[in-house]
């Protein structure tokens, strides 16, 4: 257990955090795409699923209790897409009606606020652990 | 005769930068998991472990006097982790609150700096006493 594994675990929230700006920028981008590439539905919500790992499986039993953040898969969400009545659309059916993604923007907005705040978070411990490792040097110089 | 230099003192201050620096990074895996399901927030209950080295009576401090206060200096050996369980409401079960989380960490690194300003101090004294001159 040292400073660096410290930094390591805010790395990986940092890593995290910043796969989910990656997922929402995706999302808000597709927000009104009608055609993905590898299905015949429209564009699918992207979802990135986090998971609590082991930092350090050596060391004392205090450090093995420590975990860092890993993205372990971006899921498609599978929420039904949006419904709109546009008979002139290319990609109406024959009802005149157009599926749109399962995107929602405010859910975006606020997600992306969340992730920008989180990022800070994680920021600060890492300016904090310097800090202190600056502080453990300095001790000598009295 | 007395070891002034790696003195009993001197063993607990270092053992206690030693725990708050396993607290930092137990509160850097914390803000790290905000996101995780089922995340639980774990810390190093500070306060229950001065209260339990306090409690003990062996590690009382030689006294040569019997009007002296009683100075305990009681070490941690095994320090206990505390999981703190998600409210009720947390839907997805992470318990993990960024405010307390952030709070954590730096008063956390309040007591790290008192620590090792105290360190210092040590050492100053120290050299004071090894630079005399005359």
């Amino acid at each position: 257990m040292n400073i660096l594994d410290t930094l390591r675990i805010s790395a990986s929230g940092l890593t995290a955090q910043r796969v989910r700006l990656q997922a929402i920028s995706s999302n808000m981008a597709n927000a009104r795409s009608t055609r993905s590439t590898e299905e015949g539905t429209p564009y699918r919500r992207q979802m990135p699923v986090f998971q609590a790992v082991e930092a350090n499986s050596f060391g004392s039993e205090l450090a093995q209790q420590l975990s860092r953040v890993e993205v372990v898969d971006v899921e498609k969400s599978q929420a039904p897409f949006r419904q709109v009545f546009d008979p002139g659309h290319p990609d109406a059916d024959e009802d005149g009606y157009v599926l749109y993604p399962n995107v929602d923007i405010l859910h975006e907005m606020v997600d992306l606020m969340n992730t920008s705040r989180t990022y800070e978070a994680n920021t600060n411990v890492t300016e904090t652990t310097y800090k202190m490792a600056n502080q453990a040097l300095e001790m000598g110089r009295g | 005769m007395r070891d002034l230099l790696f003195d009993r003192l001197h063993a607990g201050l270092g053992q206690v930068l030693d725990l708050r620096s396993q607290q930092s990074a137990m509160t850097a895996g914390n803000i790290a998991n905000t996101d995780t399901p089922n995340y639980k927030a774990k810390f190093i209950p500070f306060d229950e472990l001065l209260g339990s080295a306090m409690a003990t009576d062996d590690m009382e401090m030689r006294r040569t006097h019997e009007t002296h206060l009683s100075g305990m200096s009681g070490t941690v050996t095994d320090p206990s982790i505390e999981e703190i369980e998600a409210p009720p409401w947390a839907l997805d079960g992470n318990s993990v609150n960024l405010e307390r989380e952030m709070v954590r960490l730096k008063s956390n690194a309040l007591q790290y700096s008192a620590v090792t300003k105290g360190i210092g101090k040590r050492m100053a004294m120290l050299r004071y006493v090894v630079d005399a001159k005359g």
